[in-house]
């Protein structure tokens, strides 16, 4: 199977590269968004092993650049930024859908990524699913005690915190970081909630890469409640993992866990078809 | 300041080469210049902070009526190949069939080629089979046991970076990989052994390295007048900064300015 490369969108304005099976043409399709400013490959080329490894399970795949990102440029129209990524997303799936013959796809986006994933899937009508990698999470109550407690019987923290240091702290970065912007805790469970009621498939998989916010498996319950636990949804903390996933063995496990949960709830036989 | 002497189209996203393996966005010229400008891209983390830059100074070039291909070599960005299949045999011969692509697309048989760090020794190792005319490169890795060594403590570091993980990994987690991307045997030994010398055409060297970096322009056989110093030092070995984008007006400007002038 060869990719293509391909300029779409409705100003001609957009790149990304689809892999199309020949066979099981009509497998539900996968579109992968942009991990925050990084272009359509993916942090390390994540995103080239990602499709390439679902195209070789049958799933036609397209990884693109959203407008302005990487090599897409504007759009020229008056929108907001959400507005422009459910137009993009919507220009992509067309795109997949003529190239593939897929009606029904699943989104995959990490970080800023899931966040754009989210926003589509709670209106976009074709998205089946979707996989949200560090996407919204909350300091709980929870989240706090596994973060403090052992700090307040560490002894050597304690003998750190109070000699006299040599030099001073070295002062925090200016620069930007890698974040998700908050949206409120019940606006995203609300969201759950309602994408699970379309028959939407959702996975959520956190790393440890993001422990000053999310540290422990028990806190997609503490962040979501029982939403996560309902039977369309599941999740996974890879607490070894940092965010992007920079070590192979990291990015195999990733892409492990994502083709398992494809194959379970999509499978290409019978795929894009709502369960 | 730049201005944009002619309209820009859109670049062309294609594969192309031997099975159409390579991926390529390829910027029509608004009307031929006598020269093109091929883009060789470094490898690994470094062509991920580097694709805006790219990006930015192929419009830069387009905007001047000159044509330009970026391109990805063999297991790089979007062309085939697994990333642990990059070699450096192959990425020369991968560039000699990008110069040949851009000669073909914009009926010029003069062709700049512009690289940083590995992707400047990539194009001056691919000099002669590329058929290049004249040379820009940024920051040159000369010395690739240096770069072997330097790459190798900077993945011991990011394994332990409590910045990154929770716990430090295992060295067998980390093992066989630089920055993010793994390392065939092939590809480590030949640039343990790469040394660059001169080449045969004019070479210009734009120098952005620390001022406590080895630098060892003289190699190359260049003059002084050859060399550009940039301000302030590019942070390429910067493991805080691994996952940023590496972003320089002076790089666009300059080998705009420069490209122009070439007679």
């Amino acid at each position: 199977m060869k990719e293509q490369a391909f300029r779409f969108g409705r100003a001609h304005h957009m790149v990304g590269v689809a892999g199309v099976p020949t066979a099981n043409a009509h497998a539900v399709g996968v579109v992968v968004l942009n991990a925050g400013l990084v272009h359509r490959i993916g942090p390390f080329r994540l995103h080239v092993d990602l499709t390439r490894r679902l195209n070789a399970c049958g799933y036609p795949t397209l990884r693109f650049d959203l407008s302005t990102v990487g090599d897409s440029g504007a759009s020229g129209e008056p929108q907001t930024r959400d507005q422009q990524v459910r137009a993009d997303v919507a220009d992509a799936v067309s795109l997949l859908s003529r190239q593939s013959g897929c009606t029904r796809v699943v989104l995959i986006g990490l970080c800023s990524g899931a966040q754009n994933a989210h926003a589509v899937a709670c209106t976009d009508a074709s998205v089946a699913g979707a996989i949200f990698l560090d996407g919204y999470a909350y300091r709980t109550v929870g989240y706090r005690l596994r973060h403090y407690l052992p700090r307040l019987f560490d002894a050597g923290r304690w003998l750190r915190a109070l000699a006299p240091r040599p030099h001073p702290p070295t002062p925090r970065s200016t620069e930007p970081v890698f974040s998700v912007a908050a949206m409120p805790r019940d606006v995203v469970r609300s969201d759950f909630a309602s994408m699970l009621d379309r028959g939407l498939k959702l996975r959520l998989i956190y790393s440890g890469g993001i422990s000053n916010y999310f540290n422990h498996a028990r806190q997609f319950r503490e962040c979501f409640g029982r939403v996560v636990t309902r039977p369309g949804a599941s999740t996974r903390f890879i607490r070894e993992a940092d965010h992007t996933y920079s070590l192979a063995c990291d990015r195999n496990r990733l892409l492990d866990d994502i083709e398992h949960w494809l194959t379970s709830h999509f499978p290409v036989a019978t795929a894009g078809v709502p369960s | 300041m730049t201005m944009l002497t002619t309209p820009i189209e859109a670049d062309l996203p294609l594969y192309f080469g031997t099975g159409a393996e390579l991926f390529g966005l390829y910027q029509p010229a608004g009307a031929p210049a006598g020269k093109a400008v091929l883009l060789c891209p470094p490898l690994g983390q470094e062509q991920i902070r580097c694709h805006r830059l790219y990006r930015q100074l192929a419009h830069a070039l387009a905007a001047e009526g000159i044509a330009v291909l970026r391109f990805d070599y063999y297991g790089c960005g979007d062309s085939a190949g697994a990333s642990d299949e990059v070699d450096w045999q192959r990425c020369l011969a991968d560039t000699r069939d990008a110069a040949n692509e851009l000669r073909r697309r914009s009926r010029t048989d003069r062709i700049v080629a512009f690289g940083a760090r590995l992707g400047g020794s990539i194009a001056l190792a691919a000099t002669g089979a590329a058929r290049f005319s004249e040379l820009v490169v940024w920051d040159p890795v000369l010395d690739g046991n240096a770069y072997v060594e330097r790459m190798e403590a900077m993945q011991a570091a990011l394994r332990q970076d409590p910045q990154r993980f929770c716990t430090p990994r295992q060295v067998s987690d980390a093992d066989g990989q630089w920055l993010g991307f793994p390392i065939g045997t092939s590809l480590r030994q030949a640039l343990i052994e790469l040394h660059c010398g001169p080449a045969n055409v004019p070479v210009w060297i734009l120098d952005s390295l620390e001022p406590a970096a080895t630098r060892e322009w003289q190699s190359l056989g260049v003059h002084a007048s050859q060399i550009k110093t940039l301000q302030p030092p590019t942070p390429w070995d910067d493991l805080g900064r691994l996952e940023m984008a590496i972003l320089s007006h002076a790089v666009i400007q300059a080998v705009t300015a420069h490209v122009r002038e070439l007679a």
